[in-house]
């Protein structure tokens, strides 16, 4: 089966004054239905970059990106919106603007398509299915963050996604509240075949990735197999072309 | 941190034959990378010194071993007799009070330092700009290999699938990788950050190379 989400060569500067900052060099990806991959990278590193060009929120300078096999950038902005609607699901670390309720902030995305009543009853059911049901009457000023990650979560995928683009999932979590989301992460990808895309700040927050790469100075590596680590302590510099699995 | 305490640490836990406690080592602390000849010498000084003991079935849970009946078909379990010039993996070791003392001592005791001596430090220090372009490419083969070892780490830990990290046996597994990890996560975001300059420096070199041959 082909990858749901596929980046070829993709590549991003921004511009400082007259001098070019790349921040991302020919990074290719791919993610699979039910799959789920981690890319860690530090702090402007250039990962909210990487999930942006996924969900094409912002456009690559080169190379493509296609979703279902389709060439993204040959959407209309109206076909473009829908699927960020209907089909990809991206879970923020901030919340809502003003204080709602849970259960109203996760409801209120889904109120334009569907009747309130059903609007409710799927935001009740991605609470339930996050496991934090009994916030559902609470406020976000009053969660932890544990809570709060959770809960974006719900809200990501309350329209029932095929790829969710989750951006630093654990940041400020402590060892159980990471443990509790990436397992949670994990099992929308094995039992609900979702395509998981996430960055993480730390490597231990990737231990139940199916694919784990590192981004950094503009490049993405993927993490190589074992078996080549004994030739890859011999001759680092040899053995894998740089940029090699681009 | 030696074999020694950390076996013996492993024996005070639940007392078991050699081959248990290697398998044990292995997956407690495996970025340690102790081989299966660092349990064996270790049970030797720790019983040298009084601080593990050889038990038979009398002291202890009963050893066993596989052996083959006289007829030759099947083979059956068998307590095994501590006998002088027995193979040392047939034994089951338990720690005596001396051992539980000693291990209480080292594990309440200040942690030291490891000292900081990497091959890739010195070559950064030393290298000239004509190295540059090998050194990018050592240390993005260093780069590969922080990554092969957090890929195993990742592989293990899918596999052991260990218990979860609200229990007290979950969450010390969890802590001990989450110690490999960071160290990973260090040196990745250093060796990023060192490739990121030399690449730029290889660049302006290059260019100012160019400028002068061409002036």
């Amino acid at each position: 089966m082909g990858a749901l989400l596929s980046l070829r060569g993709v590549g991003k500067s921004y511009w400082r004054g007259d001098s070019e900052v790349r921040v991302l060099s020919e990074v290719s990806l791919e993610v699979g239905a039910g799959e789920l991959v981690a890319v860690w990278g530090t702090r402007g590193s250039g990962k909210t970059t990487l999930l942006k060009l996924a969900a094409r929120l912002e456009c690559p300078d080169r190379g493509c990106v296609y979703f279902g096999g389709g060439d993204m950038a040959r959407l209309s902005q109206a076909q473009h919106s829908r699927l960020m609607l209907e089909r990809i699901g991206w879970v923020r670390r901030t919340g809502p603007k003003s204080d709602l309720r849970m259960l109203d902030y996760v409801a209120l995305p889904l109120l334009a398509e569907h009747g309130r009543r059903q609007a409710y009853a799927r935001a009740a059911e991605a609470l339930e299915r996050v496991g934090v049901s009994e916030h559902a009457g609470q406020y976000w000023s009053s969660l932890c963050d544990g809570e709060r990650a959770l809960i974006g979560i719900a809200h990501g995928i309350a329209r029932a996604p095929r790829l969710l683009l989750v951006d630093d999932p654990t940041a400020n979590l402590d060892v159980l509240e990471r443990e509790r989301v990436t397992e949670l992460l994990r099992s929308l990808a094995d039992e609900e075949a979702i395509a998981v895309l996430m960055t993480v700040p730390d490597m231990a927050a990737a231990m139940r990735a199916h694919q784990i790469a590192s981004l950094g100075a503009g490049r993405l590596i993927w993490a190589p197999e074992p078996p080549e680590l004994p030739e890859l302590e011999r001759e680092p510099g040899k053995v894998i072309p740089m940029y090699g699995r681009q | 941190m030696s074999a020694k305490i950390a076996v013996l640490g492993l024996v005070i836990e639940e007392p078991g034959p050699p081959h248990r406690l290697t398998a044990k080592l292995r997956q407690r602390l495996s970025s340690a990378e102790f081989v299966d000849s660092n349990v064996y010498s270790a049970l030797s000084r720790l019983e040298r010194d009084g601080l593990v003991r050889a038990v038979d079935g009398e002291q202890g849970e009963t050893p066993v071993r596989l052996a083959v009946v006289p007829t030759g078909a099947t083979a059956r379990k068998v307590p095994t007799r501590r006998t002088p010039g027995a193979r040392t993996d047939s034994r089951m070791f338990e720690a005596t009070s001396a051992g539980i003392a000693h291990f209480e001592e080292w594990l309440l005791g200040s942690s030291s330092a490891p000292p900081l001596r990497d091959e890739l430090h010195m070559k950064v220090a030393l290298c000239q700009p004509h190295n540059l372009p090998r050194l990018i490419e050592l240390v993005y083969g260093q780069e590969l290999v922080c990554l092969a070892r957090v890929q195993e780490l990742r592989r293990s830990f899918q596999r052991l699938q260990p218990p979860a990290p609200d229990r007290w046996s979950g969450l010390v597994l969890v802590h001990v990788r989450d110690a490999e990890l960071s160290f990973w996560d260090a040196r990745l975001t250093w060796l990023q950050g060192v490739r990121e300059s030399l690449e730029r420096m290889h660049a302006a070199y290059e260019g100012a190379t160019r400028r002068y041959s061409g002036a």
